[in-house]
């Protein structure tokens, strides 16, 4: 004689525990995981873009190096962040020598000599230009002379990496 | 009567879902830390080689040049309204129209892809015959703006020749030019 299983008796178990289902949550997050360790750069931010410019797009493969941070944006020239000189001033200058900037930079350049001169790092005269890919020819050269004019030889361009 | 069955053989090994909990609490501080120092925009910089200024006495710069009794290209790549002149210490490269420049405008856009390939025809030929043959000079109209001087610097450096990238001229100096 077959046994027939007491019906009454299965649902008795009951909806016991219910456990919440982390498995695809798991798969999603393993997956951003790899993807945020693979673009993570060791060496972080040396430059941070500043907001009211966009900088040029270039092929060039030069990781950023640290230097003194000269932005050229639409509204003002500023050195460490600082403002120095409004850019709408750089046209009438005669000349390829900004004085306001000149004066900022030779202060710098003169800290820099005072810590070579005190613990011996090195002044190299490093400094990395961020502009406006809308800034015209004849007002960055006026800025890059007066680097160049302020014992800063060192000069970089810093421009967005084109993608792939 | 039949037997009650063997409650053995109908028990199935229960397995215990692995605790992930420990696992979730590492992604959460994981994630959040690696989003906040990942960089979504990658930077970069162009060096510029420029022999030290030296001040002329109206405030104009005077670039000393390295005294060198060797032949010198000087190749210099003007960029105006119209397109690029390439010029050398002897003669400017003119277009196919005398008087136009070397490399037009192509549909209104600077055409980087034509100038790239002269100027690998030039470092062809000037390779092992001059003493500057990695050095470009470039000069540009007051009003060319700073995102065509970084793409025509990136022209004169490197070339893409059947998906590989050929050194034309790396050193790159800008020229204030004659305004």
């Amino acid at each position: 004689m077959a046994f027939i299983p007491s019906r009454r008796k299965q649902h008795k178990t009951g909806p016991g525990e219910v456990r919440m289902q982390l498995t695809s949550m798991m798969d999603m997050f393993t997956i951003l995981l790899v993807f945020l360790l693979k673009t993570y750069s060791t060496h972080g931010q040396l430059i941070n873009p500043s907001q009211d410019l966009t900088l040029p797009v270039s092929d060039v493969q030069n990781p950023p190096e640290v230097g003194l941070d000269v932005t050229v944006s639409s509204d003002w020239i500023l050195v460490n962040g600082k403002p120095v000189e409004k850019t709408s001033n750089l046209a009438v200058i005669n000349g390829y020598i900004v004085p306001k900037l000149e004066v900022a930079l030779e202060r710098y350049a003169e800290e820099g000599r005072k810590l070579e001169a005190a613990y011996g790092t090195k002044f190299s005269g490093k400094v990395t230009i961020q502009g406006d890919k809308k800034l015209p020819y004849h007002l960055l050269i006026k800025v890059l002379a007066t680097c160049g004019q302020s014992n800063f030889p060192n000069m970089r361009l810093v421009v967005y990496q084109r993608e792939g | 009567m039949a037997y009650r069955p063997s409650k053995r053989a109908r028990r199935s090994i229960e397995t215990e879902p692995p605790n992930i909990a420990p696992m979730m609490n590492l992604m959460v501080v994981l994630i959040p830390l690696l989003l906040t120092s990942a960089e979504f925009v990658r930077l970069g910089v162009i060096e510029l080689n420029l022999p030290p200024a030296a001040a002329g006495p109206d405030g104009t710069v005077l670039n000393q040049m390295p005294i060198e009794s060797q032949r010198k290209l000087d190749l210099t790549v003007t960029i105006t309204d119209r397109g690029f002149f390439i010029s050398s210490a002897m003669a400017v490269l003119s277009g196919t129209v005398q008087g136009n420049p070397t490399i037009p405008l192509e549909n209104g856009n600077y055409d980087f892809q034509a100038l790239s390939q002269k100027l690998y025809d030039i470092k062809q030929r000037a390779v092992n015959q001059f003493a500057d043959a990695d050095h470009i000079i470039l000069m540009a109209e007051p009003n060319v703006d700073y995102q065509t001087v970084v793409s025509t610097m990136d022209a004169s450096r490197t070339i893409r020749l059947h998906g590989q990238l050929e050194q034309l001229f790396p050193d790159v100096s800008l020229s204030a030019g004659v305004f």
